[in-house]
């Protein structure tokens, strides 16, 4: 059972493979993400991620430290 | 906690159906989703992972439903005569009970989206192939490959279903199909599959 408050929601500018690659690495340094993925396809690439600790603002300056825009997707 | 609102999937999902019967796969997309089911973007992506995600759940439901009707009161041990039949009249049902449905799983079923990995068959198959097995075994039908099969006892009813659906055909403007019409075009397909 996925709860809805565990499920966050960005618009990002992650679109190449590469690019997914990187994330890739990060998320992966990350055990308490359980699953994420990327719509390169959509105008927004949203970056999908369930997960029950990490908080929204994390993974906003995780990925902007990174050199990506991030933002919540309201 | 907050739990799925399975009322406002519903929504998304039927939307989306909608969407796809009235302009294809080709322009659809999850902010134009959004706008008609009139959500916002981030509440769609919460239940689906994207458009191939939701594309794929909404096929898989939509076949769980196809098949529920299909089965209804059906038996594989059935004579040919009483199981087509019954198979005709469910699939029937199905298709004026759940008009976006059967538009939305025809397409479906003849897009390249039909051999995903996560589409699901289900038992479906399985009760249909027993079935026209026994009618073999019994003598009551010739033996003939499974496409064979389909295409005398499913192609007509569809066609002539399709007679109905568009309100006219070639002969006539106003075309409408009746358990009568029906019956004829059985005892001509139950003809053309005796031995």
């Amino acid at each position: 059972m996925e709860y809805t408050d565990d499920i966050l929601i960005f618009k990002t500018n992650v679109k190449s493979a590469p690019d997914q690659l990187r994330l890739k690495e990060l998320f992966d340094s990350i055990p308490s993400i359980n699953n994420w993925n990327v719509d390169a396809d959509d105008i927004d690439c949203v970056l999908r991620i369930v997960t029950r600790q990490v908080q929204a603002d994390d993974i906003i300056k995780l990925l902007t430290a990174t050199g990506y825009q991030c933002q919540e997707l309201e | 906690m907050r739990v799925r609102d399975e009322h406002k999937e519903a929504t998304i999902r039927q939307k989306a159906m909608e969407m796809i019967v009235a302009e294809g796969f080709h322009g659809f997309s999850m902010q134009r989703l959004a706008k008609a089911a009139n959500v916002s973007p981030a509440t769609i992506y919460i239940y689906f992972k994207n458009k191939e995600d939701l594309l794929n759940s909404l096929y898989n439901d939509v076949h769980q439903t196809f098949a529920r009707v299909a089965l209804e009161n059906f038996d594989p041990n059935a004579s040919l005569e009483d199981g087509l039949w019954l198979q005709w009249k469910n699939r029937m049902k199905f298709i004026f009970e759940y008009p976006s449905h059967y538009r939305f799983y025809d397409q479906f079923r003849n897009s390249p989206l039909i051999h995903h990995k996560d589409i699901k068959e289900s038992g479906f198959k399985e009760a249909m192939k027993s079935f026209v097995m026994n009618a073999i075994i019994r003598d009551e039908m010739a033996r003939i490959e499974p496409e064979t099969f389909w295409s005398i006892a499913y192609g007509p009813f569809y066609s002539l279903l399709n007679f109905h659906l568009m309100g006219k055909s070639m002969m006539s403007d106003q075309y409408t199909v009746s358990d009568e019409k029906m019956k004829r075009l059985l005892r001509l397909v139950l003809k053309a599959l005796r031995p």
